[in-house]
């Protein structure tokens, strides 16, 4: 009980309040600024609370973190621009919704879903977090490899009307992937020379080019000079009835589990949970024609999948000490800097603190409510009444400051432009986007995994399908490649037995 | 006529910047991601500059290459003491070794080092082995048995681990992770036998029994670490390898603004705040200028060129 | 250009990039090589897929490439210009500009509101990012001491 009431006294004091409101705002502007990014406001941010007692700067973490995985769904849902990696998913069926008429209600229905995701992935963290922990342990190289080859089986959602298309992007995507020095061996590889290729393709730069550059263009194209007036927006309070999320509580559930999972395993990251969920929701469909149509489903999954890999995320950094992300790599950088020391012992040596923490994930999931739905909402769609002719411009110069501030160069500025180009081109022509991206993410991790593996195994790659667990993960990939396959052949011998 | 008004006021502005130096902000480059070693020391060091200094300090991350991205970046910049490198060595004396790099350990004004650690091996309990020099025979007795898992291929950590076993005859595993914290995870999951990295993320495990740290890359032993030990009293002094952090300058910067710079420095790393700080991280301060820091640098990249060269990783 | 034509050549472009990239990646020595080697295959293979399909069985109707030519090579071009401008007029200067061209090429004919949003915004991007996150931005040539 004393316990209790010391996190409680701790969080509910005025700096740390004030931190999480202040900091969930901000979060969901930069999710929803394309370029900005959690990572780099928390990495500027952080010192500047050193001063302070640590509460407010861990408030301040949770607010932008669970702020921005939201924020990013706006500008999916209005412009079809992902305002984070994790926010492409959202776009599948978000988008389609706003062209519909429906964007209030995509919106509304996405700040409920990554409010819930959020929710549960901090009752997770306070709870089963350091069972869990220990879990993760397990996974040596050889399993990292087959969580990669399952996040790649979710590429059958993306691929679209033409499988060899939607395939040969993905390979792209794993070789730009490839770009850089290679870890295992030091050799630099396609980098012609240049030196800041060394670290690869940066994932935002490439992420900011190729989806907000060709909605850019096609304002363009549009060229309207008027804007929309406030009845064409209707943006109004839309009520979302109540058997409606009866309906999205399934996924909800199904979701949370999945980014929960995939966020407790250091390194796995955040951007693939919201692929998984969207591939998940529209395997146990009934309708799985209706996803990229504009199902709520689709958005509900998506979002309520990218809040939920959250805090399960710090499970690992605050029970092990081990960070999973950058973003618990700050957090631990600052306990540090207040003189903690991060490992199995920091609950113990700190309850206060740890568990004040994990109140705030799950205080700051809750704000998205208030802060997300009401006032950001509204003022994003106030965007949309700018003429789209100049929107264009400065979607543009918002492009351009985020993607030159993450490393302060301008070739950049370049890569992001001749990703945006081919982008254009390459949507035009039936080939998706998004599995180029996921290769991108993905591709890094499986090959560095397998080669780890083969190493400790001195080169046998039975290793990889032995390990009890290993092979466990590999069946289950075969399970997730095979379910819409087998349910299609089902499907399909139905109307003929009748 | 417009390009000599130009002149004249980029003149007039810049003059004064050496007489009261400093008087706008300071850039400073990390090469490594936020949140890491290098990233906290350096900017828990930046917020007490900024007091000492008077101005304000912007941080750039420039991550990747094992740092040499964003020393190659920097390199660019000029040396009007409003941009500066926050580094550990290892971009500076071992990268050169292992890539072709643009710049050599002499393209840099050097101004102060600040801390240093070492780097430590460890394995889990129930390794045959209860001392360093148990363990060494132990390796030596089992060639290609052992993995370790080090910061990187071509690291420092791995040229740390090499020079002690190559005097050894040892052969050992390298599995490179990318980082501290992988290798850690990687260590306690049972994948690969031996720890390799610095000393603060395995630090808890000694105390909770999970890991028995025998070797630390110093000559002498770490106060933290009493069963690991220090290679002097193995007969390895000589090769000690450290990790440590540096300010460094571009090329050709004034001599005055060094000197302001490094007296700076010098009173900010003794604070008792950031000593405090660094020991919480397993560090301790060091504050090394001028030509001695030239020579330190040139010393340890001597010694790793020719176990980069023995190794087989050499450019 | 017809939806054949574009498929050919854009199995053709994949072909070429992943049997280039395949080349480069067999010099790398030993398990850095194989991957991209290997991947640079696929998307070879898959890239001649797409062509040969589209030679054997492609349909010959067009397919817009662009809704509106000129404007979308307008923006690109103007897009191009501005990231050129940057490094040269410094991040400022080059912004307002394009936020006050960009409008105009397009047939926006309301300079008053043109000229205060693009106050506006700039604003608050200066605010952002020069004041609160205190990120150095590209300066102009004339001022980077």
């Amino acid at each position: 009980m004393g316990l209790i009431s010391e996190i409680l006294g701790g969080v509910f004091a005025a700096g740390p309040i004030v931190a999480m409101i202040g900091a969930s705002i901000l979060g969901v502007f930069i999710g929803a600024l394309p370029g900005l990014n959690p990572v780099m406001a928390i990495a500027l941010l952080l010192p500047l609370t050193y001063s302070m007692e640590p509460l407010v700067a861990l408030g301040m973490v949770a607010g932008i973190y669970n702020g921005s995985m939201y924020g990013g769904a706006i500008p999916a849902i209005l412009l079809r621009i992902p305002g984070t990696p994790a926010a492409i998913a959202t776009t599948f069926d978000g988008y389609p919704m706003a062209q519909k008429g429906e964007a209030a209600r995509a919106l509304k229905i996405a700040c409920w879903s990554s409010a819930i995701g959020g929710v549960a992935s901090a009752i997770a963290l306070m709870t089963i977090g350091p069972i869990l922990a220990r879990a993760t342990l397990y996974f040596g190289p050889a399993e990292y490899f087959w969580i990669a080859m399952f996040g790649m089986a979710s590429i059958g959602v993306m691929v679209g009307s033409d499988a060899v298309k939607g395939l040969m992007a993905a390979a792209l995507g794993l070789l730009l992937g490839t770009v850089g020095l290679d870890q295992l061996s030091g050799v630099a590889r396609f980098t012609f020379g240049e030196v800041w290729l060394l670290s690869g393709l940066d994932l935002i730069v490439i992420l900011v080019g190729l989806y907000a550059l060709p909605p850019v263009i096609s304002l363009a194209e549009a060229s309207d000079i008027k804007g929309l007036s406030a009845s064409d927006l209707k943006l109004e309070a839309v009520k979302v009835p109540w058997s409606e999320v009866r309906g999205l509580v399934p996924t909800w559930l199904r979701s949370s589990l999945i980014g929960i999972g995939v966020g407790i395993l250091p390194g796995a990251g955040g951007n693939i949970a919201a692929f998984l969920s969207y591939n998940a929701a529209k395997s146990a469909s009934d309708q799985p024609e209706s996803f990229g149509t504009g199902n709520p489903q689709g958005v509900a999954a998506a979002e309520c999948g990218n809040n939920s890999d959250n805090a399960a995320s710090m499970i690992p950094a605050l029970t092990l000490g081990i960070p999973g992300n950058v973003i618990a790599a700050l957090v631990l950088g600052a306990l540090l800097i207040h003189g903690l020391q991060p490992g199995p012992q920091l609950f113990h040596q700190n309850p206060g603190l740890v568990g004040g923490f994990m109140v705030q994930m799950l205080l700051t999931s809750l704000l998205i409510l208030a802060v997300g739905g009401a006032a950001a909402t509204r003022i994003f769609a106030q965007v949309q009444r700018l003429p789209g002719v100049l929107l264009v411009p400065m979607i543009l110069v918002l492009m351009a400051v985020g993607v030159y501030v993450i490393n302060g160069r301008v070739i950049d500025l370049w890569v992001m432009f001749a990703a945006g180009a081919a982008g254009y081109i390459l949507e035009k022509i039936n080939v998706p986007l998004a599995p180029i991206v996921l290769g991108l993410i993905l591709g890094p991790m499986a090959e560095q995994s397998v080669r780890r593996a083969l190493l400790i195994s001195r080169g046998d790659p039975t290793e990889l399908f032995t390990r009890p667990l290993s092979a466990v993960i590999a069946l289950a990939t075969l399970g997730l490649v095979l379910w819409p396959i087998l349910k299609g052949l089902k499907a399909r011998r139905r109307p003929q037995a009748q | 006529m417009k390009h000599l008004a130009i002149t004249a006021a980029v003149l007039a502005l810049a003059t004064p910047a050496f007489a009261e130096y400093p008087e706008r902000a300071i850039e400073v480059t990390i090469p490594a991601p936020a949140g890491g070693g290098t990233d906290t020391s350096a900017r828990k060091l930046a917020t007490l500059l900024e007091e000492e200094l008077g101005t304000s300090i912007a941080i750039l991350n420039v991550a990747g290459g094992g740092g040499s991205v964003g020393v190659t970046q920097f390199m660019l910049q000029k040396p009007t003491g409003y941009s500066l490198l926050a580094t550990w060595n290892s971009p500076i004396t071992t990268v050169p070794q292992v890539q072709q790099t643009a710049y050599q350990p002499d393209s840099f004004t050097p101004i102060a080092s600040t801390s240093e650690t070492a780097y430590t091996l460890c394995v889990n309990p129930d390794f045959p082995a209860d001392t360093g020099e148990a363990f060494l025979e132990e390796l030596a007795a089992n060639p290609g048995k052992y993995t370790y898992g080090n910061d990187g291929i071509g690291g420092t950590m791995q040229l740390a681990a090499e020079r002690i076993f190559q005097s050894r005859g040892i052969e050992a595993v390298a599995i490179p992770f990318g980082g501290a914290g992988e290798t850690l995870q990687n260590f306690l999951g049972g994948h690969v036998d031996i720890y390799g990295g610095s000393i603060s993320p395995v630090l808890p495990y000694t105390e909770t029994g999970e890991a028995k740290c025998l070797l630390v890359t110093s000559a002498a032993p770490v106060k933290a670490l009493p069963q690991a030990a220090g290679l002097e009293s193995l007969g390895l002094g000589d090769e000690e390898t450290l990790l440590w952090r540096m300010v460094l300058g571009p090329a050709g910067m004034d001599a005055d603004v060094v000197a302001t710079l490094s007296a700076a420095l010098e009173k900010t790393v003794n604070d008792p705040a950031y000593v405090e700080f660094l020991a919480t991280k397993g560090e301790i301060p060091n504050v090394v200028t001028g030509a001695a820091l030239t020579a330190r640098v040139q010393g340890e990249y001597d010694a790793l060129a020719k176990v980069a060269k023995a190794l087989g990783l050499s450019q | 250009m017809t939806e054949r034509r574009q498929d050919i050549l854009l199995g053709g472009v994949f072909a070429a990039v992943g049997s280039t990239a395949a080349l480069m990646a067999a010099d790398y020595p030993g398990a850095s090589g194989i991957y991209p080697t290997a991947l640079g295959c696929v998307v070879a293979g898959l890239g001649a897929l797409v062509a040969i399909r589209a030679v054997l069985r492609g349909a010959d109707g067009p397919r817009a490439l662009v809704e509106n030519a000129p404007r979308a090579a307008l923006t690109l071009g103007l897009a191009a210009l501005y990231l050129v401008l940057v490094p040269v007029l410094g991040f400022y200067l080059a912004s307002a500009l394009v936020v006050v061209v960009v409008p105009l090429c397009l047939g926006f004919r309301r300079p008053l509101y043109s000229l205060v949003s693009t106050g506006v915004f700039i604003g608050i991007v200066w605010l952002v990012f020069s004041v609160v996150l205190e990120k150095p931005l590209p300066a102009p040539v004339w001022l980077s001491y």
